[in-house]
């Protein structure tokens, strides 16, 4: 019962929603800007957390567990995603020798 | 439930059996599988019950989720079926292929059926998980490796979209299941809360995402193109009729009171002229055959987004109805252009196609009509009803979506024009392999049938 304890301390809900929203508000900026596809993949995870931490905040503020179970399960499916990813980074990267965004338009005309 | 478990086992086998080497072992365990299933599916709309009682409270088997469900299971079994003739050239990967495909199929069910979030977002993982790499399997096509890319990317962007409007609607609703929402945002006080707004447009716009409408189908044109023509038909089938399924589940369960409808409806009703208006204009100057499709198919979506406007009792058949005309029509379409088999998958290849191979030029002829919507295909009973039903709540729209009805008749008949046209230099004649052949003709009964079946409905 340590989250409870923060809440308790005075850090009310609301410092949890602008933190988690500021979290995903860098996530999603990051997947629109960065042209590197392993930092998006980074950024995708960052708003899959700022989820994973606003689901937590609420579960602990409201006193029930169905939240965090909630987290459990976008944490497996964030782990197994990570490694479709990844691998289909290592696919791309031995066809094009390059994971720049920017190199993949081969299908645009 | 039981057929669930069913698919999911005969997935598992699929791909222990690809060890023997032997592609035709894995096509029989997984068709066979899906035929049980598609069976128990039958036994369990006719009868009410399941043969196996299996209760889990997440998901709920009503005959909202059994006919989807028998839908889907049949275009999973049309399309490993067609896809088996190219699976086959690798026997080392065909029980990893087909036993995806299953898998996916199980993502695609548990979204018909889930009553919580929980199996909502496990199913549209399990669901798209499968795909990405589906859509990557020519391992050394860099379109191919491309389309896989920027599916995934795109298809992880819409989870992220998606979780955290969960998160949203978590808070101000204190709720996962569909019920629990629903009975909370009847409280004016909670459906008023910008929390709760918050949450369910995040919600909308993965919708829009995964379904492929504007403003974000810029990955569909191009995934459809590199992805290879199994996967394609599997994605513009299976995937976006799972993908409605649950939106009008979420939307019209949750989601569904007068005030809040009041809320995303307008913004939905915007998307859906853009949706329309953007497919249609882009479709109009393609020339490569999957590219063409996936423009046709942004455009249907912004047909059937009208069913998920039009609150009445019959928008789960009509969406059904569409879907299946739809699935139909766009397997179809996709075999004849596997079977053809063009390098560069030109439309400019389907010339001269009834002297090549009469069955295939019929199919596609039937199919173009139905994807048009012109009678008595069952794509036009599907427009039908959806328009109709609409009319009284969106009569403004229903006239764009009219309008561009119109609109498609062009590339979809310059289509059918280059299908039935006289080629001067005769090609070859394209043979077609039995298995094909099956599926080819259970489309066009499929295509045919649906709309001479729609008075006894």
């Amino acid at each position: 019962m340590v989250l409870a304890t923060i809440f308790e301390s005075g850090v009310g809900i609301k410092f949890y929603m602008l933190l988690a929203t500021a979290l995903f508000v860098i996530g999603a900026f990051g997947v629109i800007y960065r042209k590197n596809a392993i930092i998006l993949l980074m950024c995708i995870e960052l708003m899959l957390n700022a989820a994973n931490l606003l689901l937590v905040a609420f579960s602990t503020y409201f006193g029930k567990a169905d939240g965090q179970l909630f987290v459990f399960f976008i944490m497996v499916v964030a782990a197994a995603e990570a490694t479709v990813g990844l691998s289909i980074l290592v696919l791309v990267f031995r066809n094009a020798r390059s994971v720049d965004i920017r190199l993949f338009n081969k299908l645009k005309d | 439930m039981d057929a669930l478990i069913v698919i999911f086992v005969s997935g598992l086998i699929s791909i222990f059996a690809a060890f023997a080497k032997k592609p035709s072992v894995v096509l029989l365990g997984a068709s066979g599988g899906l035929m049980l299933a598609i069976g128990l599916w039958i036994n369990q709309m006719v009868t009410g019950q399941s043969l196996v009682n299996i209760n889990y409270e997440g998901l709920e088997f009503d005959p909202f989720s059994l006919m989807f469900s028998l839908a889907l299971s049949v275009f999973s079994l049309l399309i490993i079926s067609v896809g088996y003739e190219r699976f086959k050239e690798e026997p080392d990967h065909t029980g990893e292929y087909i036993g995806l495909l299953l898998f996916s199929l199980c993502g695609a069910v548990i979204m018909t059926a889930f009553t919580d979030m929980f199996m909502f977002f496990l199913g549209l993982e399990i669901l798209s998980i499968p795909i990405y790499v589906m859509a990557g399997s020519r391992k050394h096509d860099l379109r191919s490796n491309e389309a896989s890319l920027k599916y995934f990317l795109m298809g992880a962007f819409a989870t992220g979209l998606l979780l955290f409007g969960i998160a949203w609607v978590y808070g101000a609703t204190e709720s996962f299941t569909i019920e629990g929402i629903a009975a909370a945002v009847a409280n004016p006080e909670v459906a008023g809360n910008p929390i709760l707004l918050v949450g369910i447009l995040l919600i909308l716009s993965s919708f829009v995402f995964k379904v492929g409408a504007a403003p974000f189908h810029f990955w569909s044109p191009d995934v459809y193109d590199g992805a290879p023509h199994a996967v394609t038909g599997f994605m513009a089938s299976v995937v976006k009729m799972a993908a409605f399924a649950a939106f009008l589940k979420l939307f019209a369960g949750s989601f569904g009171s007068s005030d809040l409808r009041d809320f995303w409806a307008p913004a939905l009703a915007i998307l859906a002229v853009i949706t329309l208006f953007v497919g249609n204009l882009s479709a109009l100057r393609q020339v490569r055959l999957k590219r063409l499709l996936a423009f046709s198919s942004i455009t249907h979506v912004g047909y059937t987004l009208l069913v998920i406007l039009s609150n009445h009792g019959l928008s789960a058949f009509d969406l059904w109805f569409y879907m299946t005309a739809y699935g139909f029509s766009i397997i179809a379409i996709i075999t004849v252009g596997l079977v053809v088999n063009d390098a560069e998958d030109r439309i400019e290849a389907l010339r001269g196609l009834g002297k090549r191979n009469p069955l295939l030029a019929i199919v596609a002829v039937v199919s173009i009509l139905s994807l048009a919507g012109i009678p008595p295909t069952a794509g036009f009973f599907g427009k039908y009803m959806v328009f109709s039903h609409a009319w009284n709540d969106w009569w403004w729209l229903v006239i764009i979506a009219l309008i561009n009805s119109a609109i498609s008749i062009y590339y979809y008949l310059r289509m059918l024009g280059t299908v039935i046209s006289v080629d001067e230099t005769p090609g070859e004649k394209i043979k077609v392999s039995p298995l094909t052949t099956v599926v080819l003709l259970i489309c066009l009964i499929g295509m045919l049938g649906l709309g001479a079946a729609v008075p006894f409905f």
